[in-house]
């Protein structure tokens, strides 16, 4: 149970999704005109998260890891329908101003990313606390987001005006670019915390983590490079992948010389050099041996 | 004629109206982080406009010959997923062997768009909107060059303001943001077009 | 509940993903380009950071050049030695030792050190500060102007501006070589790690004008090169140079500068 907890802890505050790791960037623009949009695909993308996050954790052990990704995309894309037609047929006017970004819940980075980095490898309990902790957190970040792009291009929360009379809505955060200016604001305002926390030597690197970042990484090996180093919890980095290879080396170096996997050795050993067939037309040759050093 | 007509307003209208990255939001991911330099930029682009093409073609196909002939549409989520993933895939290893020299400057950015949004989005949208296969293709193809079009735009404002005294909290994203966000602006007077 | 709708589902889902896979799985086959094995086992031992410091395009670029043969065992910058030796292992050779070196800024005009001309206020990059007349806003013309382009070429992190000049950080410092590229006025060069001694100052203005220019600046004066006992300090272009080769690390002549240009590291 206290691993639960702290999964959602981690998931709310920690590492929230929009606000610390800077994920799933599509919907949150394009959905937040109002707060109770914003709350509703928030709460939609938990539930798949979270369904998503038991299953795949349930069937790590029977997944191979080279086709690890498509399996999860089957798994998520499941959900997907089944939440899309569970809201269609209950909450329709959600799913018609939620419109397309319903089925795009299925390339949203979160989800996938969680997959690949939490729920593939750890038990089934903590993984559907982390997807429903990582979704509240992005519930809680969609619906602030949404409540205050209402609130300036409105007058309202959650349809409640709440803006004196003679206020003017200024409409253009209702629409595309003001989505694009508040974003612009809570990235400022995380680079802000985040230069600060670099100054006062705090740890600093989950900010940000996620989409502010090169976007090759993405290309690179897929959402597991941008989030943690193979096997472990932390970022790659230059410096912890420089450091890798130092110990790789050192390894390497200080073990005596001995055959590796196939076959082959090094060439400080004392290996009897392999000769060639004595050739039987009459010449003498000379065998060109490497010398030992 | 009749005909023609909706494909001109289906190819202004998905580029520059409801243009996919300024106004719906799709591909935000590579918009922001492949255009750091026009070449780049560029090169993204012809990735985007051949991939989206070819997708939104095989999408209409699957969608012509499997989910209406079924009657499982419901299943267009799962189904496009499948086949634009491996469409990019075997793209990627068709290059990588038969047009090196295009692998090389195309193939870096093509795992990028697998799980692009822009792509299952196009797929989606034709679906719902129930274009056929011709109909669907070019909405793919405008929908692509409405794309290119934004990011090298976006790429040569960024390779203007590199050098620019910005704020320390606004360098790198927020910058960048504020600049797509005028650009938003810019391309809402489009709306008048059509 | 019909059993068809489920069906008909499950198989269709089915038969695509069954389709899919197999498609893949004959493209795959077909396509199949030539991976060298050797290639790869380089690849994975490179740290991967594709910063380009050793010439190549990305570390996917070196390896296939160091499994060519074209490129030396120890050619990445980054690994260093360690990586060296692993590589070398991987293609079974001997790595030759290369020594540790670090990028050296020749330059120690800072705020309260350098002069001025005139306020400068534009783009903040040394390359465009060095067009405006003057070579930029600092009297001597070959200093280092601090706005900071080598900082953000640097993949590592490893060089800052502190006090209006470049200072490398020498632990962090991975010898790739892009700061000294993007440096307008040549400042940086490559020295060795081990080095004790070096001189901060690049000013090929004669005496009287580099003593107006700054306070720390080398005036040719030659009393180094005179009391160096290994004879490693020259003097050209009005300004001292070390042979780190033969430079003992006595220490001597950086005692007996008169403007301290010679600084310890």
């Amino acid at each position: 149970m206290n691993k639960a907890g702290e999964r959602l802890y981690n998931g709310l505050v920690k590492e929230n999704p929009t606000f610390v790791l800077m994920l799933g960037m599509c919907p949150t623009l394009a959905v937040t005109t109002s707060a109770v949009n914003g709350l509703g695909m928030g709460l939609t993308t938990m539930a798949v998260l979270a369904l998503s996050n038991l299953f795949i954790s349930l069937l790590r052990k029977v997944i191979p890891g080279r086709v690890r990704i498509p399996a999860f995309i089957v798994v998520i894309a499941s959900f997907v329908t089944v939440v899309q037609l569970l809201l269609e047929a209950y909450l329709p006017a959600l799913n018609k101003s939620l419109g397309v970004y319903i089925p795009l819940i299925v390339v949203n980075c979160i989800i996938l990313g969680r997959a690949e980095s939490y729920a593939y490898s750890n038990p089934p309990i903590p993984s559907l606390f982390d997807g429903i902790g990582m979704g509240l957190g992005f519930s809680f970040a969609l619906t602030c987001i949404g409540a205050f792009r209402e609130l300036l291009g409105a007058g309202k929360i959650f349809g409640v005006a709440l803006m004196p009379e003679g206020f003017e809505p200024i409409r253009i955060f209702g629409q595309a670019p003001g989505a694009f200016f508040v974003l612009a604001m809570l990235v400022a305002l995380q680079n802000y915390i985040k230069n600060r926390r670099k100054k006062e030597g705090k740890p600093y690197e989950k900010i940000g983590s996620g989409c502010s970042e090169d976007c090759m990484n993405c290309s690179d090996q897929g959402c597991k490079r941008r989030f943690y180093e193979a096997g472990t919890e932390k970022r790659a980095t230059a410096k912890s992948t420089a450091k890798r290879a130092d110990s790789a080396a050192k390894k390497i170096t200080e073990q005596p010389a001995q055959s590796r996997q196939d076959g082959t050795t090094k060439r400080r050993t004392e290996q009897p050099v392999q000769r060639q067939p004595e050739p039987t037309d009459g010449f003498e040759y000379i065998d060109l041996v490497e010398e030992e050093k | 004629m009749d005909n023609v007509k909706d494909l001109l307003v289906i190819l202004i209208g998905s580029s520059l109206v409801s243009n996919v990255v300024l106004s719906q939001f799709l591909g935000l991911c590579p918009f922001l982080g492949v255009s750091r330099k026009v070449k780049t930029a560029a090169g993204m682009g012809g990735a985007v406009i051949f991939v989206i093409t070819l997708a939104s073609f095989v999408a209409g196909v699957i969608n012509q010959f499997v989910l209406i002939k079924f009657q499982v549409q419901y299943l267009d989520t799962i189904v496009f997923i499948l086949v634009i993933a491996a469409l990019v895939q075997f793209v990627e290893m068709f290059l990588r062997k038969a047009m090196p020299s295009l692998y090389e400057a195309l193939g870096v950015y093509l795992p990028l768009i697998t799980t692009n949004c822009a792509v299952l989005g196009v797929a989606i949208n034709n679906e719902q909107a129930e274009y056929g296969i011709l109909t669907g293709m070019v909405n793919g193809f405008a929908t692509a060059v409405g794309f290119t079009v934004s990011i090298v735009i976006l790429a040569g404002i960024r390779e203007k303001i590199e050098y620019n005294d910005v704020p320390k909290s606004f360098q790198g994203m927020p910058i960048v943001l504020l600049t797509a966000g005028l650009m938003a602006i810019a391309f809402v007077g489009f709306s008048g077009l059509l | 509940m019909s059993i068809t709708g489920i069906f008909t589902a499950a198989l269709v889902v089915a038969v695509v993903g069954i389709f899919v896979g197999l498609f893949l799985g004959v493209a795959g086959i077909k396509f199949k380009v030539q991976v060298d094995e050797k290639e790869e086992a380089v690849l994975a031992a490179l740290p991967g950071n594709n910063c380009g410091g050793c010439g190549y395009a990305g570390c996917s670029g070196l390896a296939a050049a160091i499994a060519k043969g074209e490129a030396a065992v120890n050619a990445c910058p980054v690994g260093g030695e360690p990586v060296g030796r692993q590589i070398a292992g991987i293609m079974g050779v001997e790595a030759a030792s290369a020594e540790r070196q670090v990028a050296y800024v020749a330059c120690q005009g800072d705020c309260e050190k350098a002069n001025k001309d005139y306020e400068y206020c534009g783009a903040e990059d040394c390359r465009m500060a060095g067009f405006v007349p003057g070579g930029g806003e600092k009297s001597c013309n070959s200093g280092c102007l601090g706005y900071g382009t080598c900082v953000k070429a640097c993949p590592f992190d490893a060089i800052h501006i502190v006090n209006g000049v470049a200072v490398v950080d020498r632990e962090a410092c991975k010898a790739c070589g892009k700061c000294i590229a993007v440096c307008p006025k040549h400042l940086i060069s490559l020295i060795p790690y081990k080095a004790k001694l070096a001189v901060a100052c690049s000013s090929v203005d004669k005496g009287p004008v580099t003593m107006k220019a700054c306070a720390t600046g080398c005036i040719g004066c030659g009393i180094c090169v005179k009391n160096c006992p290994g004879k490693a300090v020259t003097v050209t272009d009005f300004h001292a140079t070390i042979d780190q080769e033969k430079c003992t690390a006595c220490g001597v002549c950086a005692e007996k500068c008169p403007k301290k240009s010679i600084v310890h590291l």
